[in-house]
């Protein structure tokens, strides 16, 4: 008797834990496929047709922006990859009925779209409608950047993101702004105090972890998985924007203070070096942009930058740096083109190559060349009269953007670091004499050219 | 379990027979049931790992969570809670109200809400309007009924005041010498008992709920004309009621919502917070064809004279074609009220920590406001600047969207400007009419970006140079020989009456008689002959065209002009060099137009308007149009008055019109 008892319990037992296990493994299932949905992505999203909430909440928020006359486009990385794949034929058939689910169906906490500022009226209505619709909402603000460099002006905080949430899917809305400099920024993402840190995990957002800097897009309106939305023209490029978008502001509290300390150089010679270097870094921007080689604020023109945000009126000169690789045999006939001659070209591709072009009235446009090496990045220089080389040593940096004198331009993300390498530790003191052989504090001697080298490599015009 | 206890001794049940067969079975299978408990075991066991690794899992997911959004998303900036006010449940409130010669105070539940001791400063009847249900003040005004018209200023914004509002007067100095019969009824008619008799130099103090009880009142008469009366401190209570008393129910929409935030802080704005049929704050004017302005920012600028700016915002969204989304109103202070009506209509506006004192703080002001524009819509290559007292016509972006292109193309140009200095009622006629002028009048005006990005923004005058912004873009150094395009009749209205460089007399001297166009859509006639060379064309026609006037008569007599209609006329002056104004300024004077400094002139020429008919004055021989003048005319010479006589009526005011 107690022999039966004991099977009855086991085998009543052993359904229980079966029944339970089977539970576990399907609720893990599940939780894995939220987790990281990659996996199950193409499972799901193949399944039968357009029963994703995602789908639905995206329609729904199309739906809501639409009435009211509001334009955005879609620049979420996952799907622009996605639909990068297939352009070609979204491009041809911009109408046509799409047989599956194949890109909102693919189950993600979010949604990426972009607004750009200027093009609707902050109207309160929007709100009370997605309300209305079942959205709960969540508005990201801070302070204006454009008015950030300006003294003292209190402006209103401007929206950055907005975060619609219905079901278990989210919209991340991010604001774009037109900023001098004929560029798109949006801001970064930072939660007030009293705000819900549990709204949405919000590490998971594709925006809004730093500042970014865009160029505007072409648009180009598509219907994807019945859906009729506007994206990005060329899905790729801006993918590739994307990854090389973050943007720094300048320092502009620090900059007051420096002027505090070191009053500006308020003299005509100083308005009008300003006004000479402005526009020959404008002209070498739009120069090098077209050729399409990367460059970046470097020396006195970083400084100038990071210290003060202006120009440094008595640095005479306008400094670029271009890594080696972007080198281009075209520089020199394109900047020629634009009215830039060739002063003095020092070393070759191989080893510490550096261009400097004639801009009006004395003002110099110098490009350094970078090279790589092990733990650092470093330039070359070249004394005419001796033939000796000097290399000057930076730790290694990677590009961001930044607006300069209504330009958006790429500085060193690790402008500390570079500038300090360059300057050393007292870089926030105005230097009136510099000599760039042995003030450098990264400057290291380099040997000495070979003599028969020196036609090629000491050219002075 | 008992029921299915088998029980050997009776038969088994035939249903259950199988069961139990089949359970002996296993019973004897030791090797089976070694299985079955393995698999329990294993089951168990699988159930257990799954398990620790979901909570694991969970716990790290939101450890990273928590991390990540601390360390990345957390804005550096502290939160500073503002504190908010005990909501008191008191329903009476402690007033005080203090008048005296050199200071007046007004102290409410033991908190001082005006305090003026400052010399020289805050004369005449100072009044404080409080929320009736929360004792909060809603406005400050000081009229100067000392001096004329500041009582009649008085009148409107009491008249202004919502009934049920509690209402405090108090003077300081004087109060009495321009308060009218009129003012003084409608102080009676608040329950004042003295105010009829207010005389010279009298301290008073009174306070009041409008259109109800009076809590007080307390006056010291002066004794003699050149003393004071003694100072007065009025304590008081005050009894509030309920909020709901207080509001207005007006239909739940979002402009109302608007009205209702600004109508339960601040008060003196009349009909936009009456309960029965407020006036609109909103006014969707018609759209402009092909309007050209469109996208063009517009920066007001304004101080703290947030009167100003309601009336001056109201015209400025009635007007055609105008665009709410590019205008920003640049305060220069942090102040609440101006604020607050930007706010009620809708607009974005930006304070500004002022820099400086005086029209250096001005100057500066403008500065900032002017680069925030730019900042701000990059894209624009204007801006139109205004400030907080104009009047906008309705047709102001119409006659901006039908010239801004010369702007643009043409680069001997300066500036658009809606401000004719010399378009009085008596002098200006043709609102299709525009002039080259080589002077910079202001009062609502466009500016082009390069020129302010180029030009004006690198050197503009610092904060320690106590200059006018105006004057220092007037000067040679800045404006370069480059002109002015205006009109005949203004597109702007010059309302301010108070102001850094103004005052009663002055306005109504130079500012009163201005003509103003209220004509909607008015099509520009002679837009493209403005352009430089087009315009000495135009310029030499009319002169070939006109009929030179009598010049043995006086230029200042009425008959100098015949009574015709339609006719252009010139008359010659003498102008010995360039700078030589000294028949043009007596000239001005005695027509009653600006006279203060040169305005309006474009190559030693003056246009303007006698009589409906077309009236230039050209200066000879410094003037290159003086080869018109016939030989045998002698240019008219008027002398400049004895100097003693010179200082006149007119109090000297540098640089007049701007705030």
């Amino acid at each position: 008797m107690q022999k039966i008892n004991k099977n009855v319990v086991l085998a009543l037992l052993s359904l229980t834990s079966l029944v339970f296990l089977l539970f576990q493994l399907y609720y893990y299932r599940f939780y894995l496929s939220h987790k990281s949905g990659a996996a199950f992505s193409k499972v799901r999203g193949s399944q039968s047709g357009q029963d994703s909430t995602r789908w639905h909440v995206v329609r729904k928020f199309l739906g809501l922006i639409s009435s009211h006359n509001i334009q955005v486009y879609l620049i979420d990385p996952f799907i622009l990859e996605l639909v990068d794949k297939d352009i070609e034929q979204i491009r041809s058939s911009p109408d046509g009925p799409s047989p599956e689910c194949k890109y909102f169906c693919a189950p993600r906490d979010f949604t990426t779209f972009a607004l750009l500022d200027k093009t609707w009226k902050h109207e309160g209505g929007l709100f009370r409608t997605a309300e209305k619709m079942g959205f709960q909402w969540l508005k990201i603000i801070n302070k204006d950047p454009r008015l950030d460099g300006m003294d003292d002006l209190s402006g209103i905080e401007i929206p950055l993101h907005y975060i619609f949430k219905l079901a278990s899917h989210a919209i991340h809305l991010v604001v774009f702004y037109e900023r001098s400099g004929n560029y798109l920024w949006h801001g970064p993402l930072r939660l007030k105090q009293h705000m819900d840190r549990k709204f949405v995990p919000f590490r998971k957002l594709h925006f809004g972890r730093y500042p970014g800097a865009y160029e505007k897009p072409e648009l180009l309106p598509v219907s994807i998985d019945d859906l009729k939305v506007q994206i990005p023209k060329n899905p790729s490029s801006f993918l590739e924007e994307m990854s090389h978008s973050r943007f720094l502001e300048c320092r502009y509290r620090e900059a007051r203070a420096f002027f505090q300390l070191y009053p500006d150089d308020a003299s005509l010679d100083a308005v009008e070096f300003r006004k000479k270097a402005k526009s020959l870094l404008h002209l070498a921007a739009l120069t090098l942009n077209n050729l399409g080689v990367k460059f970046w604020l470097s020396s006195g023109t970083c400084l100038g930058w990071y210290r003060q945000c202006s120009v440094i009126p008595h640095s005479k000169d306008v400094d670029l740096g271009v890594f080696i690789r972007d080198y281009k045999a075209d520089i020199i006939p394109a900047f020629q083109k634009a009215g830039l001659p060739l002063k003095h070209k020092f070393g070759k591709v191989e080893d510490s190559l550096e261009l400097s072009f004639q801009g009006e009235d004395d003002v110099k446009l110098d490009i350094f060349f970078f090279y790589e090496g092990e733990d650092h990045i470093w330039n070359g220089g070249t004394q005419a009269k001796s033939g000796k080389k000097f290399k000057y040593l930076f730790p290694k940096f990677t590009l961001c953007w930044t607006e300069f004198i209504e330009l958006k331009v790429h500085v060193p993300c690790e402008t500390l670091q570079y500038v300090e390498a360059n300057y050393g530790p007292d870089w926030k003191v105005p230097v009136k004499m510099w000599d760039w052989k042995s003030s450098p504090s990264n400057v290291q001697y380099n040997g000495v050219w070979p003599v028969d080298e020196w036609d090629d490599v000491i050219q002075i015009y | 379990m008992d029921e299915w206890k088998p029980n050997p001794a009776a038969k088994p049940h035939k249903k259950r027979s199988w069961y139990l067969a089949w359970k002996y079975k296993l019973m004897n299978q030791r090797a089976l049931r070694k299985l079955c408990q393995t698999g329990a075991v294993l089951f168990l066991l699988v159930t257990v790992i799954v398990n620790i690794k979901l909570i694991l899992d969970t716990r790290r997911a939101a450890y990273e969570e928590e991390e990540e959004s601390a360390q990345d998303y957390d804005d550096e900036m502290l939160n500073v809670e503002v504190l908010r006010h005990p909501v008191s449940n008191k329903k009476v409130l402690d007033v005080e109200v203090y008048s005296s010669r050199s200071k007046v105070y007004v102290a409410v539940d033991g908190t001082t809400v005006l305090e003026d001791e400052a010399r020289e400063q805050g004369r005449g009847i100072h009044v404080i309007v409080l929320n009736q249900a929360t004792g909060h003040v809603m406005a400050k005004r000081v009229f100067d009924t000392y001096s004329p018209h500041e009582d009649e200023a008085m009148v409107l914004f009491l008249n202004m005041v919502a009934r049920g509002r509690i209402l405090i007067f108090t003077i300081k100095d004087e109060g009495s010498f321009h308060l009218k019969d009129t003012a003084k009824n409608v102080l009676k008619s608040l329950g004042s008992q003295v105010a009829p008799f207010l005389s010279w130099r009298d301290m008073w103090t009174f306070v009041g709920k409008k259109g109800g009880e009076v809590y007080g009142e307390k006056h010291a008469k002066s004794p003699a004309l050149s003393t004071w009366g003694d100072p007065v401190l009025l304590k008081t209570e005050v009894h509030l009621t309920s909020v709901e008393d207080a509001e207005c129910h007006w239909p739940d929409t979002e402009l109302n919502r608007r009205r209702k935030r600004f109508c339960s802080k601040v008060e003196g704005y009349g009909s936009v917070c009456s309960c029965k049929d407020p006036t609109p704050i909103e006014f969707n004017p018609d759209p402009l064809k092909d309007n050209k302005v469109f996208d063009v920012p517009v920066a007001v600028i304004a101080g703290n004279r947030p009167n100003y700016l309601y009336r001056m915002l109201r015209s400025l969204l009635s007007a055609q074609g105008v665009n709410p989304q590019m205008i920003t109103v640049f305060i220069d202070g942090y102040y609440e009220e101006p604020m607050d009506v930007v706010e009620l209509f809708g607009l974005s506006g930006i304070q500004h920590t002022p820099i400086s004192i005086k029209n250096a703080r001005v100057s500066q002001h403008y500065k900032a406001s002017l680069t925030a524009t730019f900042n701000l819509f990059p894209d624009a290559k204007f801006a139109v600047v205004l400030e907080e007292d104009l009047d906008i016509s309705v047709d102001f972006f119409s006659f901006l969207s039908q010239s801004i292109h010369l702007l643009e193309e043409d680069e001997s140009l300066y500036c658009i400007s809606a401000w004719n200095d010399q378009g009085y009622e008596h002098t200006a006629e043709d609102p299709s009419l525009l002039y080259r002028v080589e002077t910079m009048p202001g009062l609502g005006w466009v500016l082009r970006k390069s020129l302010y990005k180029d030009e004006l923004e690198p050197k503009w005058p610092t904060p320690e140079k106590l200059w006018d912004w105006d004057m220092w873009m007037r000067m040679p150094e800045q404006r370069k020989g480059r002109e002015c395009i205006i009109p005949d009749i203004s597109r702007s209205y010059h309302f301010g009456i108070v102001g850094l460089n103004m005052n009663g007399y002055f306005h109504e001297a130079y500012f009163k008689k201005h003509k103003f166009n209220t004509v909607p859509n008015v099509q520009l006639k002679n837009v493209e002959s403005l352009r430089k060379d087009a315009y000495e064309t135009e310029i030499h026609r009319l002169l070939g065209e006109a009929e030179v006037l009598d010049h043995s008569k006086n230029p200042c007599e009425d008959s100098f002009v015949p009574d015709t209609e339609g006719r252009i006329y010139v008359m010659f002056i003498r102008m010995e060099q360039e700078a030589d104004f000294t028949t043009w300024t007596q000239l001005a004077k005695c027509l009653h137009i600006w006279d203060l400094d040169v305005r309006g002139n474009h190559k030693g020429l003056w246009r303007l308007f006698r009589k409906k008919n077309h009236f230039l004055v050209v200066g000879v021989p410094a003037s290159p149009y003086s080869s018109k003048k016939p030989s045998s005319v002698t240019p008219i010479y008027m002398e400049p008055p004895a100097k003693e006589e010179g200082a006149g009526a007119v109090p000297a005011v540098p640089a007049a019109e701007q705030t």
